[in-house]
């Protein structure tokens, strides 16, 4: 009895392996010169590719390859590193992958990505592609990783908070405005403590530098530099008494306070926008209200202002794509490469405020509005991150959001940089 | 490392058991746990070894070739004070503080389950049973929910008893309020198995011996330490070599709590430390390097332990 | 007087036991309770202590199972039920196997593999994931179910041979030798009598490769990568990490999606869980 009990639950358990497996595709095994039909998988990151793009994506995919499909599978920002690193590794890569400008580095030195022959970036744009953003996927003179879109942040605020309020013009001036606009339900500025993107500007605006190549290659980082410190002091300065943030929480859901009437300024990716101004009562069930009717009626944009009046120099924010080098087919991997590139598919991204990866379409995102004009000033100022391929893991070790939690509950500055400093120093030189 | 009391000590009758069978049926039996074992984990730890020697980094990943480099990263470790010591430090002082509070709070739950009433014990188990069976992944992100900085319940209702404004309050920005709630998770999810199986042991001391000892003229305390104790100590050994096991290997709850929020540089316990350095920072020779070096101190802390239990398995 | 001091004392205690009541499911409650509200009464300063029908909604129930940003929820179910399926049942068949070796033979190399069984469990598995994903992509087995439980057994397998080991030790072999005089095999003897007084050690030992299996999340993390092969950990994951406003109330949907099967598993379980852990100590 027993014993056939056992028999038939060791059946059944082989037969669920078998059924179940059918899930999961081993595949990945092809040899790499197949040709026809078959399946290329592409990772995007985030939501910030909108679905019109990837609707466009698949559909022209699946129209120059008959018979072939493309799967768009999302990727979230957290992570990422970690799981590039294996995924990509595996015999069940995907085909064509995006990756932040800033961790492109670390897979492009280590033969992640496959090469982009000088022939193909020509076919691909060529010069008119991003120069900051190619800069980013070369290693050693070969392009391994092109520009995806890039989109730098842009300051936003709403008349219906800020009342008579001036706009400030300099970033002294934003600090000072930040401080005075703070009530305990109001930021003046609203910045969470990991939100180390829009910390940057800060120390660039004051002469200081994330970290610097010497000519013997070694890296010296400089948030405790003097330019460095000064920043640092201005971000605590709105941290502390301008912001009611939590120190410790990152950049999500920035609308959220914003639609509530409780933020002055917001810097924040433009196509937050989109977020703001989404409606009240949203139809699907999984979207995010926003305040179409009330915040976001009236919303404006602006550059952060530079130390001396202007748009100061903001990070470059964006990512690039690159073609995976285990893609088991990378013939229809570089078809979808292609149309990410094409004018088309790239005047759709253009089209939701991001700038494309081409510069001469950057006249398709829309500068008539203030949110418009003000992107298009912050990207002609904007800095890349260090270009190490270690700086990919200065990121995966969260080491500038944890830094910046502890300024944002009023850690001494200068500690925090000194520490900041050494563990980057650590990184970038081993 | 496991349950000494689960193995009963050897009984006279042990002596008979050598009885003459034919010598293959037992590698038989074993055949599928070596395979298993011998693929899937002998050769991982001999690889592991082997990279501990090597820079292994992401391109080697991808094939290059890696450079050996005899003990560099053995040193690299060894010397890290801020970084390895500190973390094997913080992974054992964690793991008794986790250990000890289960262990306490779990005794004494079980003991109340035996007082009460019927009603209130089914009220008891109830509780426990939920929390219990909530996967650990699901409840870490429960009470980061519970704890969320802006709009946790916690900071709500601190908000609405004292007055003051708690909205924005951050439990996990500080490395004691982490550990605190790590701890609250950890224990959360441990009480219930550790009170359960005391209970179940209490309830089997005969009636008339607690009696017995009560008409004695025993205190409560008295018949604690003197009677339940000694009785379920062999539940109490194995319920403490358990958890010493399961705090030590630590991982997921540290892991998605260092997510919501937190200093990972003052929160990493070991496992997530292994992994910070191997898989998010692609230095996968070291991280081989640190493991090893867990692997020997583990063996040394337990060599007592395995040496006596392999005693027992001489006859 | 005495009899007030009891009613007093009984009181007290009853107090006592309320207070870990709630303690012990308030986290539970909370995640029931988050799961049916909408978005304006979990975030703000307006908390909903009660899912009222005024403020009832089963949206994030909605979301979370059929959102279509994210893996999708049925494969993650049946991906996680079949490798904990796997996983229990191969786990307990090898590891009783072994567990039969160790104690009711005696060979050549068996404190050897003692020993081996008890080193192997002092191995941070976090270093050895590395390894056990080229091996695993080897085999080409990423992001199958049988590829994930093969590396959960390796994980629970140990483990489980050592507590079975306590189990059989703790039945007498008398029982089967009497029962063969009696003229049965030696193998009808075992599944006759031994067998059975096992069940409440397997009982256990399988619960704890349940537990493991079902909450496996790193190994997972690294070898079901795409999103129609992840387990329900990793799909819960994909919910907190969104760069989009996480959605506590999917949030919560998911993890009570989570909890429930193994809250039902556990209440067949429980008794019998224990009890084996405890008949396999008190004996010792």
């Amino acid at each position: 009895m027993k014993k056939n009990r056992l028999v038939g639950a060791a059946a059944s358990a082989i037969t669920l392996t078998l059924a179940l497996s059918a899930c999961g595709n081993a595949g990945g095994a092809a040899a790499p010169e197949e040709t026809g039909p078959g399946e290329v998988r592409v990772w995007l990151v985030g939501s910030d590719t909108p679905k019109e793009a990837r609707d466009y994506l698949k559909q022209t995919f699946e129209e120059q390859n008959e018979g072939s499909t493309l799967v768009i599978e999302e990727q979230a920002w957290d992570g990422l590193v970690d799981k590039y690193t294996t995924a990509l590794s595996g015999s069940d890569a995907p085909d064509v992958v995006e990756i932040g400008n800033t961790q492109a580095a670390a897979f492009t030195s280590a033969g992640y990505f496959r090469e982009i022959t000088a022939d193909e970036f020509e076919t691909l744009g060529g010069s008119d592609l991003l120069p900051g953003f190619v800069e980013a996927g070369d290693w050693e003179g070969k392009h391994y990783a092109l520009p995806y879109y890039s989109g730098s942040r842009v300051v936003f605020y709403s008349k219906q908070v800020l009342g008579d309020t001036p706009v400030p013009t300099t970033l002294d001036e934003y600090v000072q405005t930040a401080v005075d606009l703070k009530t305990d339900d109001l930021s003046g500025v609203y910045w969470p403590g990991q939100d180390w993107y829009n910390a940057l500007p800060f120390i660039w605006e004051n002469g200081g530098y994330v970290a610097e190549q010497a000519e013997d290659g070694t890296w010296d980082a400089g948030f405790s530099s003097e330019g460095g410190l000064a920043g640092l002091e201005q971000i605590q300065t709105i941290m502390t008494e301008g912001n009611n943030a939590p120190a410790d929480a990152n950049e999500t859901d920035l609308q959220v306070p914003f639609c509530e009437g409780k933020v002055a300024f917001l810097s924040a990716p433009s196509w937050i926008q989109w977020s703001i101004n989404a409606p009240e009562e949203p139809e699907d069930p999984e979207g995010v209200p926003g305040c179409a009717s009330t915040y976001g009626s009236d919303l404006e944009g602006m550059a952060l202002p530079g130390k001396d009046g202007g748009a100061a120099q903001v990070f470059a924010g964006g990512s690039n794509i690159a073609i995976a080098q285990k893609s088991a087919r990378p013939d229809l991997a570089m078809s979808a490469y292609e149309i990410m590139l094409s004018d088309e598919y790239q005047s759709i991204l253009a089209g939701i405020g991001l700038f494309p990866a081409k510069t001469s379409l950057f006249e398709k995102v829309d500068q008539s509005t203030s949110i418009g004009a003000a992107s298009a000033e912050a990207a002609a100022n904007a800095k890349l991150t260090p270009a190490s391929p270690k700086w990919a893991d200065v990121e995966s070790q969260m080491l500038l959001p944890t830094a910046f939690t502890k300024i944002a509950s009023g850690d001494d500055v200068k500690t925090v940089a000194e520490q900041l400093d050494a563990d980057i120093e650590e990184i970038l030189n081993s | 490392m496991s349950s000494t009391l689960l193995d009963s000590p050897a009984p006279p009758r042990q002596e008979t058991r050598q009885r003459r069978r034919p010598s293959y049926v037992p590698w038989l039996l074993l055949s599928a746990t070596m395979v298993i074992l011998g693929v899937l984990t002998g050769y991982p730890l001999l690889r592991l070894v082997v990279m501990s020697f090597q820079e292994y980094e992401r391109a080697q990943l991808m094939g290059q070739p890696a450079e050996w480099v005899g003990f560099d990263n053995y040193a690299t470790i060894l010397t890290d004070v801020d970084g390895f010591w500190t973390v094997l430090l913080r992974s054992f002082v964690l793991m008794v503080v986790l250990v000890v509070v289960t262990m306490v709070l779990g005794m004494l739950v079980a003991l109340l389950m035996i007082r009460v009433g019927k009603a209130m014990r089914l009220l008891v188990s109830v509780g426990l049973l939920l929390a219990w069976a909530m996967p650990s992944l699901a409840a870490t992100t429960v009470w980061g929910w519970v704890f969320d900085t802006q709009y946790g319940v916690v900071n709500n209702l601190l908000t609405a008893i004292t007055g003051d404004r708690w909205f924005g309050h951050s439990w996990l920005i500080n490395p004691w309020g982490f550990f605190l709630i790590l701890t609250c998770i950890v224990v959360w999810g441990a009480v219930p198995f550790v009170a359960f199986t005391l209970y179940a042991g209490l309830t089997q001391i005969p009636e008339e011996v607690i009696e017995a000892a009560q008409l004695d003229g025993a205190s409560a305390f008295q018949r604690f330490r003197l009677i339940q104790v000694p009785y379920v100590r062999g539940i109490i050994t194995v319920l403490v070599v358990l958890s010493m096991i399961w705090d030590l290997k630590l991982f997921t709850q540290v892991f998605v709590l260092q997510d919501i929020g937190g200093d990972r540089e003052l929160t990493n316990t070991i496992g997530v430390y292994i992994y910070q350095v191997g898989m998010a920072q692609g230095h996968y020779g070291l991280a081989s390097a640190i493991g090893v070096i867990f692997l020997i101190v583990m063996l040394a802390i337990s060599f007592p332990y395995v040496r006596r239990t392999l005693r027992e398995e001489v006859q | 007087m005495i009899k007030i001091r009891k009613r007093l004392a009984d009181t007290g205690f009853g107090v006592l036991a309320l207070i870990v009541f709630v303690f012990s499911a308030f986290p539970v409650y909370w995640m029931i309770n988050t799961s049916f509200l909408p978005n304006n009464r979990i975030r703000g300063e307006n908390l909903a202590f009660f899912p009222t029908p005024d403020v009832f909604t089963l949206n994030n129930y909605r979301a979370a199972m059929f959102g279509e940003e994210r893996a999708p929820f049925p494969p993650a179910v049946l991906n996680s039920m079949g490798v904990t399926f796997l996983t229990v049942v191969i786990a307990l068949v090898v590891g009783f196997a072994a567990a039969l070796a160790l104690t009711r033979f005696d060979f050549k190399g068996r404190r050897t593999f003692i020993l081996m069984i008890l080193v192997v469990q002092m191995i941070p598995g976090e270093a050895m994931i590395i390894s056990l994903f080229r091996i695993i992509d080897g085999w080409l087995l990423l992001n199958t179910i049988i590829g994930l439980t093969l590396v959960n057994i390796v994980g629970v397998l140990p483990f489980t041979v050592w507590t079975l080991r306590g189990f059989v030790n703790g039945v007498p072999k008398e029982l089967e030798e009497a029962a063969m005089i009696d003229g049965c095999s030696r193998a009808t003897a075992f599944w006759r009598i031994t067998f059975p007084l096992l069940a409440p050690g397997l009982v256990a030992t399988g619960v704890f490769a349940f537990i493991q299996a079902w909450n496996e999340f790193v190994m997972a993390l690294v070898i079901m990568q795409r999103p129609d092969a992840m387990t329900l950990p990793l799909w819960l994951r994909t919910f907190v990490q969104a760069t989009q406003a996480t959605n506590w109330g999917a949030v919560m949907a998911a993890a009570v999606l989570i909890a429930i099967p193994v809250v039902i598993f556990f209440l067949i379980v429980q008794g019998r869980m224990t009890g084996g852990l405890v008949s396999g100590a008190v004996k010792g």
